[in-house]
């Protein structure tokens, strides 16, 4: 067997410019694979690292209806809930660059920082944020795209909440926790809402809460959903998780989209891969005659097909996988998170990935050899050794 | 020049390999063009939505309509501006409420937005080209909705006959269905003004008014209202704003493809040189008698150049045609400017198409040219040799 596998390898080298033209090819379908996975897991990333311990809560119906803001206290009163912080989704831009898309929301600060713990923040910047009424604090990568530093004057261009609105920036925050988008803009409620028309005023956009025990979060959410069902305006409490994989629905026809398209990258790699090797199985057809005839089986010429394909495919799963590292990684990778962090704060390949890529090359080269191998077992001697390549 | 019919009948005889490369450039051919026509459609359903005539007012600020809050008080002098001649029929202008409301999705997972808008009887007479298909028009003041063809069916409780909830126990029946012509329309629920505003505690607000303005007139209109202070409003031709609401979209759809189609066709190519490379290597001695028999370098460059391009059109037909598939197919997905569910067709036209055969040529031109050079430069004498 080992010798079979060498000599299938000592075959690729024969016709070089053609091995290294499909390692090349296949390479380059395993790192669009790769690429492709990458955006699907990047997609779900949010969801999968999600805070077990925390819950949101939301108008039942719409996103954009509020909730009177003494929901809040009586969520905190709920047995289990040990802190909670709401806020509004501002939905403001930058009046330089209005087509640039970032989160802003007003968040009501202290209890904010409390809750999402993930947020890393200097103390210093933390406690001036805390003093500064139009403080506002920075994810990193917002802040290098911004060109903003501490202490930074912004002005900010609402939409549902029309007008300039000045900030100071008094904190830029990094985060230790794969999920959070460190392009988001964060401000205090207190100053949004002071400024609101007086039948605007005290309304929250959603409520996120800790708990003391995650195995609680769904009995802990029916209980607060309960206080409200009377109410005049009802909620959904759901785990942070169950939140973020609730809007996967959104784009659910995209996510479907691009896992065919990664299925049809494969097939692309396939043909390549056939093509080739059934390339290597014609020219060689006198060879295998002549094997045959000093007493080699069909099945050994079958078997260096097959190990021919399968050096191929792993070679090529090596090389793209390797390849994939520096693009996807840095160059593409690195882009996505910095340009479009709202979508992607997470990109980087996984673990999994890796080994799909590297198990798909394997498995697909084999399979693309089963049709030229099996012409080599048919092959007669004689129609062989008479053929001309 | 080498004549055509013999590369055709080189591509015949080595079908396999032909086959399997132009299989792989159908691949390619037939994800670019599913990419044009879906970004295509996005397009086009948008701008399907406008029309000429017709002026949309938000509030100062608000790109969406979802955003845009104007007080009752305003709506009288926005739609009966003295600029305005009065229209010869129908009313000259409406004002609506829309919100969104976040529904479960059917057969997938997870929810998504449905985008309701609250509308007068006069929505209908304004929007001539709505019709409805199936069921019956909305009883005004009463808690029922007609929904638009496009969204029927892919939310819970947006079917003709059931009901989803707008409010805790006011629960809103769909009695019809309406069209549009596939606009973006269609991928709407439509419900009765004032339910949609008690509903929403949105009483003594709209969303946005459309007014009745002719081309000719809209300058003068715009001005006139933006320049009102207190109104604190903006106008914005139909077409404009809707074509402003597909761009983010189409935008990123567009961009998605490209990066798969650079991707892709690196591959494509790579498998067609391949293939070449292989015609150029069995066929030495016939390359040799060619040029022994007088044809230039030149020709015998362009006659691989040609079978290469005639490979990779015949891939990229297979497809193409095959694209063309899936128009049957319909896309539905959040637009990023509304951030609600609109139902996109994959939309193919002559630009499509076009787009995709140059794309398929390239691939065969670049992936046929360095085997063609190759074979210009065999020497016809070791070649026949050999």
């Amino acid at each position: 067997m080992m010798n079979f596998i060498r000599i299938s390898a000592r075959n690729l080298l024969r016709n070089k410019m053609r091995t290294v033209l499909t390692i090349l090819g296949a390479s380059v379908a395993i790192i669009a694979f790769v690429m492709l996975r990458t955006v699907l897991s990047a997609w779900s990333t949010a969801a999968d690292y999600a805070a077990k311990d925390r819950i949101a809560t939301r108008h039942k119906v719409s996103f954009v209806i509020t909730m009177p803001k003494n929901y809040v206290d009586q969520i905190r009163a709920v047995p289990g809930v040990k802190s909670s912080t709401y806020a509004i989704w501002f939905g403001g831009k930058n009046p330089k660059k209005p087509e640039q898309f970032f989160a802003t929301m007003a968040f009501d600060a202290p209890s904010m920082l409390d809750v999402f713990d993930e947020l890393l923040l200097p103390l210093d910047q933390k406690q001036a944020f805390l003093a500064d009424k139009q403080g506002a604090i920075v994810g990193d990568v917002l802040a290098r795209q911004l060109g903003l530093k501490v202490g930074d004057r912004f002005t900010l261009q609402g939409s549902i909440y029309p007008g300039d609105w000045p900030l100071n920036i008094t904190g830029i925050y990094s985060a230790n926790r794969k999920s959070v988008d460190r392009s988001s803009l964060f401000f205090h409620y207190s100053y949004v809402n002071d400024s609101l028309p007086p039948d605007r005023q005290d309304q929250v956009g959603w409520v996120a809460s800790r708990i003391d025990d995650p195995g609680r979060g769904p009995a802990i959410s029916t209980a607060i959903d309960q206080i409200f069902d009377s109410k005049d305006v009802q909620t959904t409490t759901m785990s942070e998780r169950a939140m973020n994989l609730s809007f996967m629905g959104m784009i659910s026809s995209l996510l479907k989209a691009l896992d065919i398209i990664s299925i049809i990258i494969l097939f692309i790699m396939m043909m390549i891969l056939g093509n080739t090797i059934a390339m290597g199985v014609r020219e060689r057809t006198r060879e295998y005659g002549v094997l045959r005839a000093i007493g080699f089986p069909p099945s050994s010429i079958a078997w260096f097909v097959v190990g021919e394909a399968a050096v191929t495919g792993f070679v090529s799963g090596a090389v793209g996988l390797l390849l994939s590292i520096p693009i996807v990684e840095l160059g593409l990778g690195r882009w996505l998170e910095e340009n479009m962090g709202a979508w992607f704060p997470y990109f980087r390949i996984d673990v999994q990935t890796y080994v799909m890529g590297m198990g798909l090359a394997v498995v697909l080269a084999l399979a693309a050899s089963v049709i030229p191998a099996r012409n080599a077992f048919r092959l007669q001697v004689t129609d062989a050794l008479r053929r001309l390549a | 020049m080498v004549p055509i019919s013999y590369n055709l009948r080189n591509l015949k005889v080595r079908k396999t390999t032909s086959a399997a490369a132009a299989f792989g450039l159908a691949l390619v051919v037939f994800v670019f063009a599913s990419v044009l026509m879906l970004a295509n459609g996005v397009k086009k359903t948008m701008g399907r939505s406008a029309r000429s005539d017709v002026a949309l007012v938000l509030r100062k600020g608000a790109t969406a309509e979802i955003e845009s809050v104007i007080e009752d008080s305003s709506i009288n002098m926005v739609i009966n501006d003295t600029a305005l001649p009065q229209p010869a029929s129908g009313p000259r202008g409406v004002s609506e409420s829309v919100v969104v409301i976040l529904l479960d999705k059917v057969g997938a997972d997870g929810m998504s937005n449905a985008q309701v808008r609250g509308i007068k009887p006069e929505a209908f007479t304004f929007r001539p080209s709505v019709k409805i298909v199936e069921g019956r028009m909305v009883q005004a003041g009463s808690d029922e909705a007609v929904i638009g063809r496009a969204i029927a069916g892919r939310f819970k409780g947006l079917s003709l006959g059931e009901s989803f909830e707008l409010k805790k126990n006011r629960m809103i029946k769909v009695v019809g269905i309406f069209a549009d012509d596939g606009s973006s329309t269609e991928s709407e629920v439509w419900a009765d003004f004032d339910t949609v505003r008690t509903s929403f505690k949105r009483e003594g607000y709209t969303s946005s008014v459309r007014v009745r303005v002719a081309p000719a007139q809209f300058e003068t209109y715009k001005a006139s209202i933006e320049s009102n202070r207190q109104l604190n409003l903006q106008v914005f031709k139909e077409a404009d704003y809707f074509e402003k609401q597909s761009e983010g979209t189409s935008m990123f759809i567009s961009a998605m493809g490209i990066m798969i189609a650079v991707f892709f066709s690196i591959g494509a190519m790579l498998g067609a040189m391949i293939t070449m490379h292989a015609a150029v290597a069995n066929r030495q001695r016939e390359i040799g008698t060619l040029r022994a028999l007088g044809f230039s370098k030149g020709s015998i460059m362009l006659s691989f150049l040609l079978e290469s391009i005639i490979l990779s059109l015949i891939g990229g037909s297979i497809g193409a045609i095959a694209s063309l598939g899936m128009s049957m197919v319909s896309f539905s997905m959040v637009n990023f400017a509304s951030w609600s569910e609109i139902v996109f067709r994959f939309e193919a036209d002559a630009g499509v198409i076009v787009g995709s055969m140059i794309f398929a040529t390239v691939m065969g031109l670049v992936g046929g040219f360095l085997p063609a050079i190759r074979a210009a430069r065999i020497n016809p004498i070791e070649a026949m040799r050999a």
